[in-house]
């Protein structure tokens, strides 16, 4: 996979790169407009970051050379503006999603690799990961051909801990993605808990392994090993 | 009370008081000459008529026939002589006037005689009425003018003051604007609006400038905020920390993730009253937002085991669809933030009205209070505290009036409109 990241902060840069070459993601940067456009007429990218306040030049017009170019690739907007305007204009234009300063890098990679999954409808769409299989546009979740019925926090946490796989999930990101600005009506993380007790429980029943593990202090992690 | 009432008020009561006292002294002067003129017409006739009772073996009899005015009345002895006020029946006229008698005794004859002359003193009493119904005249001509000029005055004189008081008057600081207005022909006037212009001036330049300014500062502040959280989780991923360093960074991370949440709270707090989010003109439909609200917080409504009984119409208010739906979710998430485990929420929608009703602890803090910024119960809790913050802002920002009832366990929240 081939990402683009148009942003004018290096350090953020920087780690979002790092983040993504884990994935074994190819990110290539461009820090200015200038040099994003040349970028996208040279390359095809199966999805571009854009952050929309860029020094030389609005970030929204690199959205629309974009979508000229090359229709197919995937546009997610990170920006330090929440403004509503913003985000119409910019998924009118186009735009997979649109994603505010600040964000967790692991709710990044879960937007990307919904694009990506979504972008990519003539190929398989199917999520696997060790015996789950997901089939995302039923919401069709199995362990080993066997039907689990979650209900819909339990696989949007499922979606989450895969696409972010092998990873230290933080407490914070994973309340943020399944509850968003609501996070904070939870004064303390006991409702993660029950939640990802819950998942575990479903999927260990119809035979699936222990994929999750807590980190103390920190959050979660799921990986095969 | 109005400037141009409480001035015609002094002046009734100045010009009552010097009416009523010159009335009274023009009377008292007018009495006294009057008085001694009586007084100076009885003497002259005791003259008279004790001349002629001197001379009464002299003189013819009928002399004396002076009318009603003088009586005779043969007495014993003699007295002293006396003045006296009384009032007599006048019966050509059939009612009781005022007369002065001069009584004195005169010796004819051998006789003594009291003798009474009588003065009817009637020009007092027309003097009197005629000053009441001059001073009558007068002030009553005094008020009308008084009222005419003080009416005429606040129509012309006193028009550009009223129009820049109502222009103040209506003065919104969150529009940013100035007031102007148009050259006056009175100095003073003129003086105050352009004093007034200068300072909405000033006014709105500052106010610009502090909200500029925090909307730049939360802005900037994004950028290194998210830096240092990727920062974070990248850390998180070093598989050679060791458990105690994970805590700590685990706890930098939750205060920075609090720090992002803040920010975008108090941009968001900026914007709105930056007026970026204008009303349309069609009703926004709270049903769709509320029922979506409560499907969001299910899991956590059936954690604390709420009950939730709504009561809607499908109606709505005038408002920006992004501030319906932040004033929706304060709303709920406040009712269920500060409920007790197994209580209760009423949502009642109507065509006027939106309110919220939740069991919760009892208070002690001034319901005005709650709405303040950072306003909480407890520094432990992770609420931010500006959620009843924003709902007011929003209502302020909309006209919509917004009002904390509190009923011993019941907390009502509820926007009119």
């Amino acid at each position: 996979m081939k990402l683009l990241l148009i942003e004018d902060e290096k350090a953020l840069a920087t780690s979002i790169q790092n983040y993504f070459q884990r994935e074994n993601f190819i990110c290539e940067w461009a820090a200015d407009y200038e040099s994003a456009i040349e970028k996208i007429n040279i390359y095809k990218y199966d999805c571009v970051l854009v952050d929309i306040m860029l020094p030389d030049g609005d970030g929204l017009d690199a959205v629309k050379e974009l979508k000229r170019k090359n229709p197919e690739t995937g546009i997610i907007i990170i920006s330090a503006k929440n403004s509503l305007d913003d985000r119409i204009e910019g998924l009118n234009l186009g735009s997979d999603d649109y994603l505010t300063k600040p964000f967790h890098l692991s709710e990044l990679n879960a937007r990307v690799q919904a694009v990506i999954r979504r972008r990519s409808f003539q190929g398989n769409q199917q999520i696997r990961f060790g015996k789950i299989n997901i089939e995302p546009q039923e919401h069709f979740v199995s362990v080993d051909g066997q039907e689990i019925i979650l209900t819909r926090k339990e696989y949007d946490l499922l979606i989450y801990l895969i696409a972010n796989k092998n990873r230290v999930l933080t407490k914070e990101s994973i309340a943020e993605h399944l509850w968003g600005d609501d996070a904070d009506l939870m004064d303390n993380f006991d409702f993660i808990y029950t939640h990802i007790k819950n998942l575990r429980k479903k999927l260990m029943d119809k035979g699936c392994p222990d994929y999750l593990r807590s980190i103390y202090g920190v959050g979660y992690k799921f990986s095969e090993q | 009370m109005r400037l141009l009432l409480r001035i015609l008020r002094y002046q009734l009561v100045t010009s009552m008081i010097v009416l009523f006292l010159g009335a009274g002294l023009f009377y008292v002067t007018v009495r006294y000459l009057i008085d001694r003129e009586a007084n100076k017409e009885l003497f002259q006739s005791q003259v008279k008529v004790r001349w002629q009772l001197r001379h009464l073996d002299t003189l013819p009899v009928y002399i004396l026939q002076l009318g009603d005015s003088l009586q005779l009345q043969p007495v014993p002895y003699p007295g002293r002589p006396f003045m006296r006020e009384t009032s007599m029946l006048n019966l050509a006229e059939n009612e009781y006037q005022p007369y002065r008698q001069l009584v004195f005794y005169e010796r004819s004859l051998g006789q003594w005689y009291r003798i009474t002359i009588s003065k009817m003193l009637l020009q007092r009493q027309r003097l009197l009425e005629t000053v009441v119904m001059t001073i009558t005249f007068i002030v009553a001509l005094l008020l009308i003018s008084l009222l005419l000029l003080n009416s005429w005055l606040s129509e012309r004189l006193w028009k550009p003051f009223y129009k820049t008081l109502g222009k103040l008057d209506h003065y919104q600081i969150q529009q940013h604007e100035t007031l102007v207005f148009k050259k006056e022909e009175t100095l003073e006037f003129d003086q105050l609006n352009q004093a007034v212009t200068q300072l909405t001036e000033r006014i709105a330049a500052a106010y610009r400038n502090l909200k500029e300014f925090t909307e730049n500062a939360s802005h900037e502040i994004q950028t290194p905020l998210a830096v240092i959280l990727s920062k974070i989780e990248g850390l998180f991923q070093d598989e050679t920390l060791t458990e105690s360093q994970l805590v700590t960074l685990s706890s930098v991370s939750e205060a920075a993730n609090r720090l992002g949440r803040l920010n975008q709270a108090l941009l968001l707090l900026t914007k709105i009253e930056n007026r970026q989010f204008l009303a349309g003109t069609e009703p926004v439909n709270l049903v769709p937002i509320i029922n979506g609200k409560l499907q969001d917080l299910e899991d956590l409504i059936l954690k604390r085991k709420i009950n939730i009984q709504t009561d809607l119409e499908p109606i709505g208010l005038i408002i920006h669809p992004a501030l319906a739906e932040i004033l929706v979710n304060n709303l709920l998430t406040n009712a269920i933030r500060h409920n007790v485990e197994n209580g209760k929420i009423i949502i009642t929608l109507r065509e006027r009205f939106f309110s919220v009703k939740n069991t919760g602890k009892t208070l002690n803090l001034n319901p005005e209070q709650l709405f303040e910024r950072f306003r909480k119960e407890s520094t432990l809790s992770a609420s931010l505290g500006l959620g009843l913050a924003l709902v007011k802002t929003i209502c302020e920002v909309n006209g919509q009036n917004l009002k904390y009832d509190i009923d011993n366990e019941w907390h009502t929240l509820t926007v009119s409109w």
